[in-house]
């Protein structure tokens, strides 16, 4: 019994910020009482008219956007390199690769970014561009695991060797088995750059210049304000984390779903 | 088919980097029709030797002719042969008659006449009807008969076969071990299985060829192979044994632990160290106490399966291993003079 008693009290612990978060955006007041009262949407709808929240979604997505082509463009190859590789060396390079988001946080990313492009020579901070190139930095890391990952469990190199022997050219592996075996890895790999990268705050904090403020940043502002407003925009970010982790969620079950069970082993 | 053998492979070598495993100087000629069983323990090269004829790996050494062409330096794309791999890589995200009509799309045949000869090709492997389903919702043995229609579909030169048989539970494997020798058969196509299975070997081949340590120990029809193996391990790599250490001490007799043992006539010299073989299923509970072999015996083990039992009985100052279907107590033994085998000491 009492393990389960741990889970209810550590859901509890969860859901309770995010429930009062709910119960505020739709409250009406909220002065020094347990819950706020009265029912509206307007925070919402003040949400949407706002300028700078509308300039800061419009960023978010930008970035979210650019990071994910990047990942599919650089990394894609990458984690392939990666996976057919026999040189230990480019293993451990990867595994560092790997480890690179815990060892290096995005606050120290941000001062170096700052230290470099706030010379003379690269005067490039406050660029969106900036933004971007330091969210590949962090989020690669996460799409490359993804994508490897699921190479090794497709056992894509055998795959590849089917093909090979059944009479395919290199281009026709890549377009028939390659691509589509690895569609949804590659789906799944973006939702999890796609979500960390909407709701990162630290580096794009020190980073985004006034105009292209992302949308966490933009939202640390709002709690100076009116709790319902804050409430409201913060539910707006969850929303999209939520949509996020269950699209992944599901994309992934497709993905073993996919897998066969002689590869299971 | 040519009068040439299907497969020849001529002192093929190939080692991996550090050279502690590989292959050394193979020579294995399959004839059209013929299935031939590789079989040895885990790291022994088998699979090595099947990429070496599929040009997975290159040869270091010596030279693969496929349908008479020679095709060691081909690529792997070029040689046309039909391969069933151990996890079987049927591509996740086509379906199971996409999957068998691939080696023919890369070929450029139209998309109906594909559909036609894969579903012809399912038929054969038994699987019609099964067309439009994925590869994870096929069970195991289904997945492997979609890999074989594949693997024949664009009528290859060779069929390969790596382990098809060791991710199938038991009462499948023997269903479908039946059913690739009837499909190979009646595809008639040189064909080589690799195992580590005895069974599956001895019942499935034409010829067996026994691997140790990257070399090629024995090939021989499986009976050939289990009455006259070439030495101890293939004796004992094939079926169950008792090997004997002894001294000549006459030209029809060998002093052993167990006793004297009466053989059939040999010409090794007086005194030579001898290795003897003696299948279990050759040694028989003996009602009489004297005689030709006849030993006194003590049961130290005695296993019961229903049809036979394995006993381990303590003989003189040895061990001996019967098979029989003798019910009831077991005091004295009998080996039949012809059931003695001198095998090459090492």
């Amino acid at each position: 019994m009492i393990p389960r008693w741990i889970t209810v009290a550590y859901f509890l612990y969860l859901a309770s910020p995010i429930a009062l978060l709910f119960i505020g955006s739709f409250g009406d007041l909220w002065l020094n009482s347990l819950l706020p009262t009265g029912i509206t949407v307007k925070w919402y709808l003040d949400v949407a008219a706002d300028p700078n929240f509308r300039r800061a979604f419009m960023a978010s997505l930008f970035v979210a956007v650019m990071t994910s082509v990047a990942c599919v463009a650089i990394g894609l190859p990458l984690a392939y390199a990666v996976f057919r590789t026999q040189s230990q060396r480019v293993r451990a390079a990867a595994r560092v690769l790997y480890q690179l988001p815990v060892a290096m946080p995005a606050l120290v990313l941000a001062f170096g970014f700052i230290l470099v492009f706030s010379s003379d020579t690269l005067p490039w901070l406050g660029s969106i561009w900036l933004l971007v190139a330091g969210h590949i930095v962090l989020w690669l890391p996460y799409f490359l695991q993804t994508v490897v990952a699921d190479m090794q469990r497709l056992g894509l190199r055998v795959l590849e060797d089917a093909a090979e022997t059944l009479g395919s050219t290199p281009l026709q592996r890549f377009f028939h088995i390659v691509l589509p075996a690895l569609r949804l890895s590659v789906l799944s790999g973006l939702i999890i750059v796609v979500a960390l990268s909407i709701g990162e705050f630290q580096f794009s904090n020190l980073i985004a210049g006034f105009l292209n403020r992302t949308y966490p940043v933009v939202l640390l502002q709002a709690f100076y304000g009116a709790t319902g407003f804050a409430c409201a925009a913060t539910v707006i970010l969850l929303t999209l984390a939520l949509i996020a982790s269950f699209t992944g969620a599901f994309v992934a079950r497709g993905a073993a779903r996919l897998s066969v069970a002689g590869d299971e082993r | 088919m040519t009068e040439m053998p299907s497969v020849r492979v001529e002192g093929a070598s190939f080692s991996y980097p550090g050279g502690k495993a590989g292959v050394f100087d193979i020579t294995i000629d399959i004839a059209p029709g013929e299935l031939v069983v590789c079989i040895g323990p885990s790291g022994c090269g088998k699979t090595t030797l099947l990429k070496l004829i599929t040009g997975l790996l290159p040869c270091s050494a010596g030279r693969v002719w496929l349908g008479g062409e020679d095709v060691t330096t081909a690529s792997v794309r070029s040689r046309q042969c039909g391969i069933v791999f151990q996890s079987y890589a049927l591509f996740p995200h086509m379906s199971v008659w996409e999957n068998v009509a691939y080696p023919l799309r890369v070929r450029a045949v139209d998309r109906t006449e594909r559909r036609r000869q894969a579903e012809a090709m399912l038929d054969t492997v038994g699987l019609r009807g099964y067309s439009e389903r994925l590869p994870a919702a096929l069970s195991g043995g289904q997945q492997q008969r979609v890999a074989l229609a594949r693997a024949l579909v664009f009528k290859p030169r060779t069929l390969l076969l790596d382990e098809p048989l060791s991710a199938l539970d038991a009462a499948t494997r023997i269903s479908m071990r039946d059913e690739i020798r009837r499909i190979q058969k009646q595809q008639n196509i040189a064909s080589l299985l690799i195992t580590h299975d005895r069974d599956e070997a001895l019942s499935l081949a034409d010829r067996v060829a026994v691997l140790r340590d990257g070399r090629l120990v024995q090939i021989a029809p499986p009976q050939e192979l289990y009455d006259r193996p070439a030495d101890a391990f293939v004796a004992s790599f094939i079926g169950r044994t008792n090997l004997i250490d002894g001294r000549v001490v006459a030209p029809d007799a060998v002093d052993t632990a167990i006793g004297r043992i009466v053989t059939p006539a040999h010409a090794m010299p007086m005194g030579a160290a001898v290795r003897l073989l003696v299948r279990p299923e050759r040694i028989e509970p003996s009602s009489t106490e004297t005689g030709e072999n006849v030993f006194a015996a003590t049961v130290v083990h005695d296993r019961f399966f229903g049809a036979s039992r394995e006993i381990e009985l303590s003989v003189g100052q040895g061990m001996l291993k019967i098979d029989t279907t003798v019910r009831g107590t077991i005091a004295h033994v009998h080996l039949p003079r012809q059931a003695v085998q001198f095998l090459p000491t090492h």
